[in-house]
């Protein structure tokens, strides 16, 4: 593709988004943006399933873990957009602990996932979480701000937990035995417990 | 610096996708509401600036012994002396300002904001600790929500960032943009400068188009002005960014003997705010080089692109309206 072409590709997705040229965001409704990202950090379904999501494809190594970048925000996108297109936000205890069970069990398995099924994985999980935060959005609230916001922390969390995964399990080097590996193991143990203990809560009467 | 250009990539992707959506002024979303003393204890007030709601949403609370149903406000022999509050902003009104006039005829100003909802209205007695305590919170998150919120400063940092690299260059850098911008703000907020705020907002703008025009050169293996003297860029710029930041004080209409101090907790705020954004963006540029994600070749210049796209776009919204007012 030449470079005019490109150029010309770029401008034409910038313009397409061009409304009123005022852009001083100081004035902007990003408090919606904020809100979006804000949101599930604070939401326990949301950090744990991520962080387990994070510490998975960083444990089984870079080649894995690096389409994550792009696929998980933009699974959470599409289920923001599903939701709010199909006018329900489906929330479910007990999806929300079977999810967190089985990631925490195959992190403590260690299993070596395939990077197809990883990427599948995290697109599906990020639909599911996408479509579980559409529930805060109010009638007044700002749709395309929010979901910038809720994919820009899905960005962010899922990056630097896989970096941080990654250079402290050390796949590449070490193996599955090293007390690097086994800590991730364990780690996989307390959030397969915490889906437990929520699967309990959930199917309580 | 492969990281760097696929994380700047997915923040412009977003950056893209916001500029999209309407913004309202930023004045809208102030409220101004005046009191004039009319005998001692007794006021009369009234809306200069109307709430984006309507009046009937504020919930305004005064201090206890105060009766308030406007237009009069009665605080008997005590006076207008204590905590004001409005629980309720949010949103749709990031702040409000409360002008008391004495009969003396002297004006004080008190901002409430949605992080900071109560204000405390001192007596004639010199400020005690509690009050600097709460003149530093107040300003301190006022600063910190000016440059989280406001995505042109946030932008030109990245692409400070993205030029210089990391390391001790980065740190002088960006140090030089902050005595830049706090050298600015200072002579703004003490009315040693002023600069209209449309022409303003648009070489804010023109510099973040510098900064993408500076981004393509580097890539093409030219080295440019910010490749060779970065620091005094950031320090040039900081100064025009310095006013802008100016501008969040300006309406606040601040009492002369709290401007000083008001300044100071302000520019904290937004160096913490600034600090943050460094940190995070040297976080993810770190992570993805630990995990090799990277933008492919070809698509390796699209951030420079899209820089340059959205400030340049950012500038023509303004210029117009500079060009309309005159």
């Amino acid at each position: 593709m030449s470079r005019l072409l490109r150029t010309a590709l770029l401008a034409a997705v910038l313009l397409a988004q061009a409304q009123i040229a005022d852009a001083h965001i100081v004035s902007a409704r990003l408090g919606d943006f904020y809100a979006g990202a804000l949101h599930p950090l604070l939401t326990m379904q949301d950090v744990v399933v991520w962080i387990a999501l994070g510490l998975l494809a960083g444990s089984l190594g870079a080649a894995g873990g690096r389409w994550l970048v792009m696929v998980f925000p933009l699974g959470l996108c599409a289920g923001l957009a599903f939701a709010v297109g199909s006018g329900v936000a489906p929330a479910s205890p007990l999806v929300d602990a079977a999810t967190i069970l089985v990631l925490g069990l195959l992190l403590a398995a260690a299993l070596r996932i395939p990077v197809t099924l990883l990427s599948a994985i995290a697109l599906l999980l990020g639909v599911i979480r996408g479509a579980a935060n559409a529930g805060e959005l109010g009638p007044q609230s700002d749709r395309l701000l929010y979901a910038a916001g809720l994919a820009a922390a899905g960005y962010v969390t899922i990056t630097l937990v896989m970096a941080l995964a990654l250079t402290l399990r050390r796949p590449e080097t070490e193996p599955v035995s090293s007390w690097r590996g086994i800590a991730v193991r364990a780690v996989g143990g307390w959030v397969a417990a915490i889906g437990l203990m929520m699967a309990g809560l959930s199917l309580a009467p | 610096m492969t990281g760097a250009r696929a994380l700047i990539a997915i923040v412009l992707a977003l950056a893209a996708l916001l500029l999209g959506r309407p913004a309202a002024a930023h004045q809208a979303t102030i409220a101004v509401l005046e009191f004039r003393e009319m005998r001692p204890g007794a006021y009369i007030g009234r809306w200069t600036t109307l709430p984006k709601d309507g009046v009937n949403r504020i919930d305004l609370k005064m201090p206890p012994h105060c009766f308030l149903r406007l237009p009069e406000l009665n605080c008997g022999d005590k006076g207008l002396v204590g905590q004001m509050t409005i629980a309720n902003l949010g949103e749709d009104m990031s702040a409000a300002i409360i002008r008391v006039t004495s009969l003396a005829g002297e004006t004080r100003s008190y901002t409430i904001s949605a992080s900071n909802p109560v204000v405390t209205v001192l007596g004639t007695d010199a400020p005690t600790l509690d009050t600097w305590l709460e003149l530093a919170k107040t300003y301190v998150n006022l600063g910190i929500d000016h440059i989280l919120l406001g995505a042109d400063h946030l932008l030109f940092v990245l692409g400070l960032i993205w030029i210089v690299q990391g390391g001790w260059r980065l740190l002088k850098t960006i140090t030089s943009f902050t005595i830049g911008h706090s050298a600015s703000l200072a002579a703004t907020a003490f009315g040693w400068i002023g600069v209209a705020e449309a022409p303003l907002n648009a070489c804010i703008a023109l510099s973040i188009v510098f900064v993408g025009v500076e981004i393509i050169k580097q890539q093409r293996g030219e080295t440019g002005l910010t490749a060779r003297y970065p620091w005094a860029v950031a320090f040039s710029f900081g100064l025009v960014h310095g006013i802008g930041f100016a501008s969040a004080l300006a309406g606040l209409g601040l009492e002369r003997r709290i401007l000083p101090a008001a300044l100071l907790f302000f520019n904290v705020g937004v160096e913490i705010g600034q600090i943050l954004f460094v940190l995070l963006v040297l976080a993810l540029i770190w992570a993805h080089r630990r995990l090799g994600a990277a933008l492919p070749r070809w698509g390796a210049e699209w951030p420079a692109y899209a820089i340059g796209s959205v400030s340049m776009f950012w500038f023509l919204g303004r210029l117009a309206r500079v060009l309309a007012a005159a």
